[in-house]
């Protein structure tokens, strides 16, 4: 079966409206799935629906990777993993960021339930199964059920869509996989710079950890199942001009550098590209500009009088300006390339903040007279 | 999509579990009375569309849902040990042949067969957040209920997806004798019914003109005026007092229009034709996304012999790719739609003619008349020729038994002509203990011996008849069992006394008499002998 298909693509292609698009040419008869990891986005794509066509057709559906696996990974075949499992109603999931069945805490450290302690390992005492094992979970199922979880998906659903699938890991790539093997047409979209959620601690398929989701599919799929891999439908930004597409490309050597696209007419304004702004001008340039603040956490310091946001919320949302409260990482990425790769995770949040201005990305960082940046100019009030 | 099996629990007359399968087309259910034919189509019913009684079960939970027997072991054994577990009712319903999609999402193993199927479940069960309130009351008193109001209904795909009616794929109409309607006197199954012919355009449509119309009623300007008054006048309230519409519910159109028929509303009409229009038109439902199911309630009630059987035409003609589930007391019903569709109910069990050979249920078919029913549902039955045949058994029968007859032991005698072949072969199928008694027609082994050779073995069957081929008919037979000329006082009339002359012309007068002489032997207080083979099939009937 070669009718999957992975789409890595950059910020700002507008992979959203892509996948509107694709679920409102495929013929009506055909049932499609539609998820993604986050509620916002979830909602995003709604209305991204009800913008380009009024209302969302009844052969789409649209839900969250969880609310799609508790409804159709954990339900329908939990009663083939064990007895208790039959007539047990697991009503919801419980988001965790941590390993979860926490036994009790030793002198080395905490001490988790086994497997084996099939209730404490999955659940909590409400019987709400964790997010952190709830892949793992179905993936059980299914092996007990003699294929059955996913051979009913498969039946359901002509198309699954996934969207955001960087977010994804561990063992919701083993439901991936048995998904292509399956008759259902899979599209994954995606761009692996943009890992802002890593909730999963399971060690299975560590190695997919971190933004390689394109070698999970090119090195776990064998021979059998077909995935054509697409890096160049949606190289393009939308948002970006060429500045920041470029800046924000060398954070990620190892993909292919965005563009901005040709199709887009963007306004002449002034005050373009990347700029270092001095923590002492930073009222004049807030004032000036009226960018929208972007940091890490609460902890960072900003100016409280002009819109602010966390890297992680901002994900997916469109700003004229921005102005970056940069970590000490960043900061050494944006004076030295060759650096970046060492901001771990908070490589793809910076990515996202960069990302999200259409005109100027600045970075709040102090500068010496005769220090000069690739890629970003030095503001300076006048 | 149809129905492919029945799973009841608890629910009104079945005690602990109960299953019952279904073919994709007609389905006769046949039963005594209490052998829960309707609960049948009422548990059905409800698990498709929620509805118990014409109104949504949600509101109606009583404990009257529960077995009575259940009911009272659980209350019994509560009193002993508190931690009997408290009684649930279950109803599940299993879907086949549909559209691949809708299937595979109605599909899990959550059912108490915990198969892999795809079907629906809806469950009265106690409802745990009420553990501890629970746990209380039956610390400080005896339960002499069960405490319903700690109970829910929970409805749910065998998928363990919550559902509601709009999500169910197979929409169900059920056609009873009993009038449910809302409050204005419109039929509660017509509107639903009507309603489910309307795609959800229409029904918006309807929707707001409706709304329109009641929002025209009170810019009318007699009402302003009124309205002006009642505030003026009144000092019922500091509040704005006004008269207005009911406007409160999203579906008000239902409960409010009325469905008319020539100028008569539809409840006003006779019941029978109110049952015809009902089943045409959930038989003919247009809209081929949702499958249709058609629960009939003893049809054969409000109709005439003849709207009977046009009504039975209609059934057989549409319902090719609908599911009809019908209960019936009419043999007429069950011949004229298929043997082969016959499910037996007795004392939670069932039998199914489903193998019967096509020949005998074409047969039936064509000559519906014949009591098929009689046999079905009787504990033992005997089989005669004719009424002469029946006389003469239940004479023999009475005299043997205290003057009791034959039924009110439970032996229906039946009059079955010369298709005895084809009574036996149901009995066979339904394993009924069945007696044959019928004439040698002067060859024993041909009439006797090789027609039924195919039953010769069968503990249920029984063939009474007499092997010597001089005695070839009953009337030969009962002359040879007596004094000739003291039967004859019997059973010839006064004016013909003279013209029997011998043993010959007493059996000849017989023959051309057949049932005036039976008759008169059946009144007559005179003692007489029954030929061997009837007095056998009386001893048989004892056993």
């Amino acid at each position: 079966m070669n009718d999957n298909k992975l789409i890595l693509s950059v910020a700002g292609s507008g992979k959203t409206t892509y996948l509107v698009k694709k679920a409102l040419e495929t013929p009506y008869s055909e049932k499609i799935l539609i998820t993604t990891y986050t509620e916002a986005n979830e909602e995003e794509i709604r209305s991204k629906f009800i913008k380009i066509n009024k209302y969302i057709p009844a052969n789409i559906t649209i839900q969250t990777w969880f609310s799609f696996l508790l409804q159709h990974g954990v339900r329908p075949f939990q009663g083939s993993l064990n007895e208790i499992m039959f007539e047990k109603d697991v009503e919801s999931m419980i988001l965790v960021n941590k390993q979860s069945g926490k036994r009790y805490v030793g002198i080395n450290g905490p001490v988790y339930w086994s497997e084996k302690e099939f209730e404490k390992y999955y659940f909590t005492k409400s019987f709400n199964i964790y997010s952190d094992k709830i892949s793992k979970f179905i993936i059980k199922c299914n092996d007990a059920s003699s294929e059955a979880v996913i051979n009913r998906i498969s039946r359901i659903y002509d198309h699954i869509f996934v969207d955001e699938v960087q977010d994804l890991a561990g063992y919701d790539l083993e439901i991936l996989k048995l998904l292509f093997a399956s008759k259902t047409k899979i599209l994954l979209v995606g761009d692996p710079r943009q890992i802002t959620y890593l909730t999963h601690t399971e060690r299975k398929y560590g190695k997919y950890k971190d933004g390689k989701i394109k070698e999970f599919f090119e090195n776990e799929l064998g021979n059998i199942i077909g995935c054509e891999i697409d890096e160049k439908t949606l190289i393009k930004s939308h948002r970006n001009n060429n500045e920041i597409c470029k800046l924000s490309s060398q954070l990620y050597p190892e993909f292919e550098p965005s563009q901005p696209c040709e199709c887009c007419c963007r306004e002449e304004v002034g005050h373009k590209g990347v700029f270092i702004v001095k923590k002492c001008d930073v009222e004049h340039y807030l004032n000036k500009y009226n960018p929208i603040q972007l940091r890490w956490d609460r902890k960072t310091k900003v100016n409280e009088n002009f819109g602010v946001m966390n890297f992680g919320e901002s994900k997916g949302k469109t700003y004229d300006r921005v102005l970056i409260y940069p970590t000490q990482r960043m900061k050494d990425c944006i004076k030295d390339r060759s650096k970046c790769n060492d901001i771990k995770s908070g490589r793809a949040k910076f990515y996202v903040a960069l990302t999200r201005a259409k005109y100027s990305a600045s970075i709040v960082m102090d500068f010496e007279e005769n220090e000069s940046f690739d890629g970003a100019e030095k503001w300076k009030p006048n | 999509m149809n129905i492919s099996k029945l799973n009841i629990e608890n629910f009104k007359c079945f005690d602990g579990k109960f299953s019952l399968s279904f073919n994709s087309g007609i389905n006769i259910i046949v039963g005594n009375n209490e052998a829960g034919k309707s609960t049948i189509l009422e548990a059905i019913h409800l698990a498709l569309t929620g509805i118990y009684n014409g109104r949504y079960l949600r509101n109606e939970l009583s404990q009257y849902l529960f077995n009575i027997d259940a009911t009272n072991r659980f209350l019994n054994n509560i009193k002993s040990d508190d931690k009997t577990p408290l009684p649930h009712v279950n109803i599940e319903v299993f879907l086949e042949n549909g559209d691949e999609s809708m299937i595979a999402l109605l599909e899990g193993n959550g059912n108490s067969d915990r198969e892999t199927a795809s079907g629906i479940r809806l469950k009265i069960e106690f409802d745990e957040s009420y553990k501890d309130e629970y746990e209380k009351l039956i610390e400080k008193e005896t339960l002499d209920s069960i405490p319903i109001e700690y109970y829910k209904i929970t409805w749910k795909s065998f998928a363990r997806s919550t559902i509601s009616s709009r999500s169910i794929p197979l929409k169900s109409a059920l056609i009873d004798s009993s009038s449910n309607r809302y409050q204005n006197g419109s039929d509660v199954y017509i509107s639903r019914i009507v309603k489910e012919h309307l795609d959800s355009k229409q029904k918006a449509e309807i929707s707001q003109a409706y709304r329109k119309l009641k929002e025209n009623f009170m810019e009318e300007d007699s009402i302003k005026e009124i309205n002006k008054q009642i505030k003026e006048g009144s000092n019922i309230s500091n509040k704005d007092v006004k008269i207005a519409v009911d406007l409160q519910t999203q579906n008000a159109w239902e409960s409010s229009l009325m469905t008319y028929l020539d100028e008569i509303p539809f409840h006003q009409i006779g019941k029978g034709e109110q049952c015809i229009i009902k089943t045409n038109l959930a038989l003919a439902h247009k809209k081929t996304e949702d499958a249709n199911l058609v629960l009939l309630e003893e049809p054969e009630s409000h109709l005439s012999h003849s709207k009977l059987n046009e009504f039975v035409k209609s059934i057989s003609d549409k319902c090719c790719d609908k599911q009809v589930i019908l209960s019936t007391h009419s043999s007429f019903v069950a011949n004229k739609l298929g043997l082969k569709n016959l499910v037996f109910l007795n004392k939670n069990n069932q039998v199914k003619l489903s193998d019967l050979k096509s020949g005998t249920q074409d047969f039936f078919m064509k000559l519906p008349g014949y009591d098929t029913l009689r046999l079905v549902l009787s504990k033992k039955a005997v089989l005669v020729e004719g009424p002469s045949d029946e006389l003469i058994f239940q004479k023999a029968y009475m005299i043997k038994n205290d003057g009791r007859l034959p039924i009110e032991d439970g032996i229906d005698v039946i009059s079955v002509g010369l298709s005895f072949k084809r009574f036996l072969t149901i009995a066979e199928k339904m394993n009924k203990c069945v007696a044959v008694i019928t004439d040698n027609d002067g060859d024993y082994n041909s009439k006797i011996i090789n027609k039924y050779k195919d039953f010769k073995n069968m503990d249920n069957i029984k063939i009474f008849a007499d092997e010597n081929n001089v005695l070839n008919t009953l009337e030969p037979q009962f002359v040879e069992a007596n004094n000739w000329e003291m039967l004859k006082k019997i059973v010839v009339s006064e004016k013909c006394q003279n013209s029997c002359k011998t043993k010959a012309e007493l059996i000849d007068y017989m023959i051309k008499n057949k049932t005036t002489w039976a008759l008169r032997i059946f009144e007559s207080d005179e003692k007489v002998e029954f030929p061997e083979y009837i007095k056998n099939a009386v001893r048989w009937c004892g056993e």
